[in-house]
This record gives structure tokens, C-alpha cells and sequence, in this order.
């Protein structure tokens, strides 16, 4: 694997089920370069968020590999997977998953404390990422306090708190409404312009999808469209 | 360590169930702290007065002997041995004690005033008259209270002693004894010689008491003299091997039911994590996610079994020490007959007690969490997140 890829995927198979099988992903090869934006859609059932836990570290493969940043996470120990996941990756899902109990400065800290940086020196990388995000007013708020599109933008901080390789996308917009997802997309285009991560978008929304650099198109586990838009 | 902040964050958010769990936790640590405290003061009481109440060591005849013929020379071997501090012979027979119509059995005990003194402290339980009259010339004895008030009788009153095959005499009352036990229905004193008269019995005697320095060396001092003088002699816990079974078969029966109340506290703890797990689902695939270890997710929440269980337990102790020390103040009458001569309840506060109350409530805590933070630790990341 050549050092602009960040991701290299060989065969890659997940099958569900004792009785009944079902093929989740079926024979997936697939190369990401660092810094790329894109997106994988596909229908209900086709595979794109499976594939996304996989790239995620979230789900084991039932065949193949995928070769992260040079290492095989599908032969990694369970430490070294979390590991992983806290430095190389950043999660937003379609809920925003902040830990309610927690301000929005507390929740962007989290994945840094994880890592064992110093609260103190967490702390102002936290105020800085809600700064990127526009929510330096809003350090303070906890997720009830906050919209639907603050919490995740506070989710988007959160997940690049760590200077991730890949930041990982899970319909991040589907529960919001077009305008602000629209700005949650072009507050993502900049970060990934500004930082150079990968950015892995999974969409059933064909417009927003159309905003990435490169569109995956799943159907039934198998890739049936790789474009460059 | 972040995982503290995310369990006292849990703990804050739910402040009205936790603080149920806490009061569990703290209400079973002072039951069980004053319940403790009750117990050791009753069994030190009770070991007190067992050891107050009869010698320390005791030696009776020989086997398929009656009586102690040669009790000068067994006394001047017994008062050589290290740690004996006093020794006193007696002779002690059956009786008739009567007063006008009363007629009462009675355990009708010969003494040398002085030394059955050293041996029992027997003044320390006189209410009236002088226990060394019963060595002034003339019949004179010492009765039991309860034997008095049987008889009718009290002081300068005049019973009649009768046994078998003895003449009857006239004995003049000088002193009542009250001891707590219920000797005080039976006890009688009076002159060594004069009781040996009585029976017809002269310079034999059918035992020997003896008190010692450090009463936990009696069991030992007692073998020897059995070993050396061929006597038959016991120590006190041999002679009060029922009372001290009796302490220890309690002792086991009070644990189970510790355990009980620990595990009713136990699960109201569990009870609150479980529902703190269930809450928390996405929360927890969120923090897997974001790449906190499966031993981290366990740690934050038998941090939280810890954190509820360490405030209980603090609550608990300081609850415990005050009702302990109300109790202390407040004396409790109990009936005398059924807790072994105590009119009142002992209560010890010592700090062990505290300490094994305390730890055990801790560990059965723990334990309680161990389920709950296992179910959490063991969640499977893209299910929780998507549980949401």
C-alpha cells in the first residue's frame, strides 16, 4: 500500500446469520486516499453502513482485510482496535450521540482525555474545535440546550478532536432539515480542506452525496458505480 | 482518569434514585453496626459475669471419690503454681432451709470467709450484712436474695437447716447475697467448719476454687493440676463450654442474617446501575466508539457501585456510632432470666466493628456492580449506537 492510501480493502465479505444467510458485503475491494471527500450510497440494505463499521473498527469482516494507515484491523488485538479508533478515527452518526450529562466543551474532550492528554491541555483543543465549528458561544451548553444542528456540529468537534486520519459519516444528516444539513456539508468540505482528513460520508440523500469529490455506490454488497464527481 | 468523571456523572444526573441506594446502603450499615455493638457488649457481659461468678478453676474429688480428703497440702500445691492468686476449699451439700411454714431447697456452701472473698469477690454482691460474720462464733449465714424472699426472711432472722442423717440447727441470718444468677435462688454460706460439722465431715471438703491472674492461662493451669494431683480440675470454660457454644452458635446464626440485609442493599445498588446501563446503551457504543476500552466501560461502573456503596457506608457508620451512642444513654431493661442475669442491654462501640461492617457492606457492593458493569462492558458498539 503506496502512503497516499489510507485505506486498502481486499475481498472484503460480511455474511449475518446462523440459519438464514445474508450477504451483507460481497467481495469488496476498495482503495481511499488520505484527504479524499467522498461518499457511499446506496438503498436500504445495501451494505454502505456496514462497510462504514467496518472501516470504523465497529464490526469484523467474515472475509477479506482492510489494511488501515499500514495496519491489518482485521487481525488487530481488541486493545489495539480501541487503540485505533480513538486516534485514527472520528465518528458522527445520524444521532448525535453526545453524552448528555456532559457541556459541549466536556463532550469534544472526551475522545482527547481517552487518548490521556491532560484535561488542561484538552480543554483548550476542545474550545478551539467548537470555535471551527461556530459554537464558541456555546461551550458551556449541554446537548439539551443546544439544536438539532448545534449538537452536531458539537458532534463534528467531538469527532476531530484527536486529528483523526478518517473522519467517518453515518447519514449525519439525516435528522435534519435540508438547510442546515447544507451547512453541516459545507462546515464538513472546509474542515476537510483546512485538514487534510479523509472524509467517508454514508448518504441515502443523492444531492448531498453529489457535494463529495467521489461517489461508492453499493447495491446488494457489491460496488456497482466508483465516479469522481 | 476520565472514567471517574463519567460515573460521578451518572451518579449527579440521577440524584433521586441514587440517593435511595445510598440510604439502603447506610441504613444496613448501622442496623448492622448497632446490631454488632449489642452483641459484643452482651457476649463480654456475659463472659464477665461467667468469670465473676465462679472460680476460675474448680477442682472437685478424684474419680469415684466423694470428697477432697487432704485439701490443706492440695491448697499449699495449687497456691505454688505461677498466676494463682487465691485458693478456697468448700464444702458444699444439699439442705432444707426452713423459715415458719417456708420450706426451701438450698445449695448450702462451708467457707473461709476470706479466701472465698479473694476467690469470687462475693462482697462486691453483698446488699446486707457482713460476709466475714459467717466466721464469728454461733450459727450465722449468708443467703441468696431470692432464696431470702422465698423464705420471708432477712437480716438477724433465724432459719432451720435439715438434711438426712444430720442433726437440724438454727442458723441466724447475717448477710444477702445478690449475685444476678440464679445461684440466688439456691446459694447459702456459712463457716467451713461449722458446714463440716453439720454434715458430719470433718476435715474433708468437696472442692477447691481457685482464682488466677490472666483467666485465659486457667484452661492450662487447670491440666496441670489435673495431670500432677490426679484431681479432677476445670477450667472455666470447660465448666461454661454451654454458654460459650451457645455465644458462638448465635454468632453464626447473626451472620447469615448480616448477609441478608448486605444483599438487600447489594441489590438495590444493582438495581440502580442496571438502570443506569439501560439508559445509557448509545451512550456507551458511543464511548466504544470513540475508543474506550471494554475494561474501561467496566471500570466506570463499579466506580459507580464504589462511589454509592463509600457514601452509604460513611453515612452508615456515622448513623451507627449515634445510635449506638443514644443507646448508651438511654438504658434498655431486659429481663434478667432470659439474658442470663443482664437487667439491661450491653452495648461496646469499637472500631472493628465498624471496619468489618463497613467492608463487607463495600465488598457486597461491589459484587452487586459486577453484573451490571460486565453487560455494559460486553455490548456489542453497532448495536448500542443504533439502539438509539
Amino acid at each position: 500500500m503506496s502512503d497516499k492510501n489510507i485505506i486498502q480493502i481486499t475481498n472484503l465479505t460480511k455474511i449475518y446469520g446462523d440459519g438464514v444467510l445474508i450477504k451483507a458485503l460481497d467481495n469488496i475491494n476498495l482503495t481511499i486516499e488520505r484527504g479524499e471527500f467522498m461518499a457511499i450510497v446506496g438503498p436500504s440494505g445495501s451494505g454502505k453502513s456496514t462497510l462504514l463499521n467496518m472501516i470504523g473498527i465497529l464490526d469484523t469482516p467474515t472475509h477479506g482485510t482492510i489494511i488501515l494507515d499500514g495496519v491489518d484491523i482485521t487481525q488487530a488485538s481488541e486493545k489495539k482496535r480501541s487503540k485505533m479508533r480513538n486516534q485514527k478515527l472520528g465518528f458522527i452518526f445520524q444521532y448525535h450521540h453526545l453524552l448528555p450529562d456532559f457541556n459541549a466543551a466536556e463532550n469534544v474532550m472526551m475522545p482527547l482525555l481517552i487518548n490521556g492528554i491532560k484535561p488542561a491541555n484538552a480543554r483548550a483543543k476542545a474550545h478551539k474545535m467548537l470555535e471551527e465549528v461556530g459554537l464558541s458561544e456555546r461551550i458551556s451548553h449541554r446537548p439539551r440546550q443546544l439544536s438539532g444542528g448545534e449538537n452536531q456540529r458539537v458532534a463534528i468537534a467531538r469527532a476531530l478532536a484527536n486529528s483523526p486520519d478518517i473522519v467517518i459519516g453515518d447519514e449525519l444528516t439525516g435528522n435534519l432539515d435540508s438547510k442546515t444539513s447544507e451547512k453541516i456539508y459545507e462546515l464538513l468540505r472546509k474542515l476537510n480542506k483546512e485538514h487534510n482528513q479523509t472524509f467517508i460520508l454514508v448518504t441515502h440523500d443523492e444531492r448531498m452525496a453529489e457535494k463529495t469529490e467521489r461517489i461508492i455506490r453499493l447495491v446488494d454488497g457489491k460496488i456497482t458505480e466508483d465516479k469522481t464527481t | 482518569m476520565f472514567e471517574i468523571n463519567i460515573a460521578l456523572r451518572h451518579i449527579k444526573a440521577r440524584h433521586r434514585q441514587t440517593t435511595f441506594s445510598v440510604i439502603a446502603v447506610a441504613l444496613s450499615v448501622a442496623i448492622i453496626i448497632v446490631s454488632i455493638s449489642m452483641l459484643t457488649g452482651f457476649r463480654e457481659n456475659i463472659i464477665e459475669t461467667t468469670v465473676e461468678n465462679q472460680a476460675h478453676i474448680t477442682v472437685s474429688p478424684k474419680e469415684n471419690e466423694d470428697y477432697i480428703s487432704l485439701y490443706h497440702g492440695l491448697e499449699g500445691f495449687i497456691r505454688k503454681q505461677e498466676g494463682v492468686v487465691a485458693v478456697s476449699s468448700y464444702y458444699q451439700g444439699d439442705a432444707a432451709i426452713q423459715h415458719r411454714h417456708n420450706v426451701e431447697g438450698a445449695a448450702f456452701s462451708g467457707v473461709r470467709p476470706m479466701d472465698e472473698d479473694l476467690v469470687l469477690n462475693v462482697k462486691e454482691d453483698l446488699v446486707a450484712g457482713e460476709f466475714e460474720s459467717i466466721s464469728m462464733a454461733g450459727n450465722r449465714i449468708i443467703l441468696g436474695s431470692k432464696l431470702a424472699e422465698k423464705l420471708d426472711v432477712g437480716i438477724d432472722d433465724t432459719v432451720t437447716l435439715s438434711f438426712p442423717g444430720s442433726e437440724p440447727a438454727d442458723f441466724k441470718i447475717t448477710g444477702i447475697l445478690r449475685t444476678g444468677t440464679s445461684a440466688d435462688e439456691t446459694l447459702a454460706y456459712a463457716n467451713l467448719e461449722r458446714v463440716q460439722d453439720f454434715y458430719g465431715k470433718s476435715g474433708i471438703v468437696t472442692g477447691v476454687g481457685i482464682r488466677v491472674s490472666d483467666i485465659y492461662t486457667a484452661e492450662r493451669l487447670a491440666k496441670r493440676i489435673d495431670r500432677e494431683t490426679g484431681y479432677d480440675a476445670e477450667s472455666w470454660m470447660e465448666q461454661s463450654s454451654e454458654i460459650l457454644n451457645l455465644l458462638n452458635t448465635q454468632r453464626q446464626f447473626v451472620v447469615i442474617f448480616y448477609l441478608m440485609i448486605f444483599a438487600i442493599s447489594g441489590f438495590s445498588i444493582a438495581n440502580i446501575l442496571t438502570m443506569i446501563v439501560m439508559e445509557k446503551v448509545g451512550e456507551i457504543g458511543m464511548l466504544l466508539a470513540m475508543g474506550t476500552s471494554r475494561k474501561s466501560i467496566l471500570v466506570i461502573f463499579l466506580l459507580e457501585a464504589g462511589i454509592l456503596g463509600i457514601t452509604g457506608v460513611t453515612i452508615g457508620c456515622v448513623l451507627g456510632y449515634v445510635s449506638c451512642i443514644l443507646l448508651v444513654s438511654y438504658t434498655i431493661p431486659v429481663p434478667p432470666e432470659m439474658y442470663f442475669g443482664l437487667d439491661h442491654l450491653p452495648i461496646r462501640i469499637a472500631p472493628e466493628n465498624f471496619l468489618i461492617a463497613g467492608a463487607f457492606s463495600m465488598i457486597i457492593n461491589i459484587i452487586a456492580g459486577i453484573h451490571p458493569a460486565r453487560r455494559a462492558s460486553k455490548l456489542d458498539p453497532v448495536e448500542a449506537i443504533h439502539s438509539v
